[in-house]
């Protein structure tokens, strides 16, 4: 059952354009140039209950906006929604009992008291029962280990704490859906691997839907099935982390260990050297020229040892970003980094 | 139908956690606390002096130096409710704008005005309830003494005095919010407290004083337009009796300050929701 619905979805917003010194500045009392951005671009997106979605992107491809359309933070330009039977942006209550929006470079904590006054506080707010909120504030401080900190003003809490104790205020009324937007951002690896280990339990556990923004492969790879790329508003790929590979990788890493005494020799005819250190040699080759260029090499030298593997997932989406991003605006459709318009809206000439 | 039971919940917790913030900050907050009742004892002093040089302010007008005592106290029971339960609220209000911070309290289970506009309390200011507490009680027994029509008290003007007053509240509540929802438009309001001031300003004499010449016109802008003239006015003007027998415009004048109240109250609902409606966020 698709737990979440999205049809067509869209958000532009209209971005004002300061040109360079002082004189512009006065012209721009009078007179101001927008630039529109299109931000999210006609999305369809369906999400089953207990799914744990990844949505990767490079910067500004649509991945928060998205996030905050779906919670309602913001309405969109067109298209519609459905977040368990819900429309986000109508901010009814029946839904927001039900979500949490999790942002990493955000803070809603109370920042001079201890954490404890602030759950207790969201306990009021989502009228969260006096059981159940001691039940879950245990279950969670627990799992995340931060029990001892509780006390503690926000503001002497370290990065990788604070975020700990968004996620506890987040979870405190047991949401159905939760949106992740950068949660592990700018914290160590250590902090990450808790965090990332207390989301797989935690879903493991309730079944929850989980959508995910995040630069770090690490934590897409430990923790979804599903992948979802989104790139100048559009969704660019649906499906599992290592379709990503098979579909947008068009070439393995081939790594021939040489007998002893054996010379490499010249082998960029067979594809991209990208490591030589004799005996060993690592080969970036077109994945149909694999086959071809194994036997030639193994014909013409002694190979002690040979592996084939596919190129870092880190690499692949990568390259696919950058292609992506310099991919030449559609026409018809107007540029993710938008076209300039005047105050009412029309292209300047 | 939300409870209001819950709402009353959420705002003695959120005036705890303010309290509770307030006092980690110990000698801040008794800093704020002595330079608000240091200049409420400058202001009852400058118009003490004042009143040495005259007796009245005006001709006729009743307002002697216990009215308008009176007067002066009820001003600062309406600003210290305001400063202390809006003001920081709606300053903050423009800066969670701009940062995006708004997002949070719309995520809430909870109506986005009743959460923006209480969730922090300034205890401090309160401390100017019991400046105006004492200066009320002191001019009251002034005027219980006045001669001629000495004050008598009854209990339709007890119960209307802190009727008016929330009135006045709510009138300077609406004009508060609706300028700082402006925020979402413009990008960036810092008028607030300069209007704040100019409001005030305007509000913080009998409305006598507008009697004469172009001062017709702007105190009728400031009663019928933006009524910010009522919200002292009528209370102080129920509690201290200036004119005996009473002016035949003040009984309609307190039923327009009803009407004022609701349609302020309704016209800034209009447009936080207009606005919120509009919120774009901003970029993480």
């Amino acid at each position: 059952m698709a737990i979440i619905e999205v049809n067509g979805l869209s958000k532009s917003y209209r971005v004002y354009q300061k040109p360079e010194g002082l004189l512009a500045s006065f012209r721009g009392l009078f007179h101001r140039t927008y630039r529109d951005v299109r931000a999210v671009r006609e999305i369809d997106l369906e999400v089953r209950q207990g799914e744990f979605v990844a949505f990767l992107g490079p910067n500004g491809a649509g991945k928060t906006t998205t996030l905050k359309l779906l919670s309602g933070v913001i309405n969109p330009t067109s298209g519609s929604a459905r977040v368990m039977g819900h429309v986000p942006w109508r901010r009814e209550n029946a839904y927001r009992r039900r979500f949490a929006l999790v942002m990493g470079q955000k803070n809603q904590l109370w920042w001079d008291l201890p954490a404890i006054e602030s759950f207790r506080l969201h306990q009021r707010i989502y009228g969260v029962e006096p059981a159940a909120f001691h039940r879950n504030c245990d279950e969670l401080t627990e799992l995340l280990d931060i029990r001892p900190l509780l006390h503690q003003p926000v503001r002497e809490l370290s990065l990788g704490e604070r975020m700990k104790m968004e996620l506890t205020a987040a979870l405190l009324h047991a949401p159905d859906v939760l949106f992740l937007d950068e949660p592990t951002i700018g914290l160590d690896v250590v902090a990450q691997h808790q965090i990332q280990t207390f989301f797989r339990h935690y879903q493991e556990q309730r079944r929850i839907t989980i959508l995910l923004t995040s630069h770090y492969m690490k934590d897409v790879a430990a923790l979804c099935r599903r992948v979802v790329i989104i790139a100048r508003g559009r969704i660019q790929y649906d499906g599992s982390l290592a379709g990503i590979i098979d579909r947008f990788s068009g070439s393995k890493i081939v790594t021939f260990q040489f007998a002893e005494g054996q010379s490499a020799g010249d082998l960029s005819a067979y594809g991209e050297i990208v490591e030589l250190r004799e005996p060993k040699a690592r080969l970036r080759i077109a994945r149909n020229e694999v086959p071809r260029a194994l036997a030639k090499v193994l014909a013409s030298h002694a190979v002690a040892d040979v592996s084939v593997e596919d190129p870092p997932l880190e690499e692949v989406i990568a390259d696919l970003f950058t292609q992506v991003n310099g991919r030449p605006a559609e026409p018809d459709r107007g540029d993710a980094v938008g076209e300039p318009m005047d105050e009412v809206g029309g292209v300047v000439p | 139908m939300e409870s209001p039971r819950r709402y009353l919940g959420i705002l003695g917790a959120f005036a705890r956690n303010s309290l509770m913030r307030d006092m980690a900050f110990r000698a801040d907050f008794l800093i704020e606390c002595a330079s608000s009742v240091s200049w409420a004892l400058m202001n009852v002093g400058l118009y003490a002096i004042i009143f040495r040089h005259t007796r009245m302010i005006g001709h006729d007008t009743g307002w002697g130096r216990d009215e308008f005592f009176v007067f002066m106290a009820t001003t600062w029971f309406v600003h210290a409710i305001v400063q202390a339960l809006f003001m920081p609220n709606a300053e903050e209000f423009s800066e969670l704008i701009r940062t995006g911070n708004l997002d949070f309290a719309l995520l809430k289970p909870i109506d986005t005005q009743f959460l923006v506009s209480f969730r922090k309390v300034d205890w401090s200011a309160l401390s100017n309830l019991l400046s105006a507490g004492l200066l009320l009680a002191i001019s009251l027994r002034g005027l219980a003494r006045r001669e001629p029509n000495p004050l008598t008290f009854d209990p339709v003007t007890l119960f209307l005095y802190p009727f008016y007053v929330m009135c006045g509240v709510a009138i300077l509540y609406s004009v508060m919010i609706a300028l700082a929802s402006t925020s979402i438009w413009l990008g960036r309001n810092q008028t607030l407290y300069d209007f704040w001031f100019y409001i005030t300003n305007f509000s913080r004499y009998p409305m006598e004083i507008y009697q004469r010449g172009w001062g017709r016109p702007l105190g009728a802008f400031f009663t019928f337009i933006v009524p910010v003239l009522v919200v002292v006015n009528v209370p102080a003007r129920l509690l201290a009796q200036p004119l005996v027998p009473r002016a035949s415009w003040e009984w309609p004048l307190a039923g327009f300050t009803v009407v004022a109240t609701t349609g302020s109250l309704a016209a800034s609902r209009w447009v936080f929701q207009r606005a919120l409606a509009s919120y774009r966020s901003a970029s993480s």
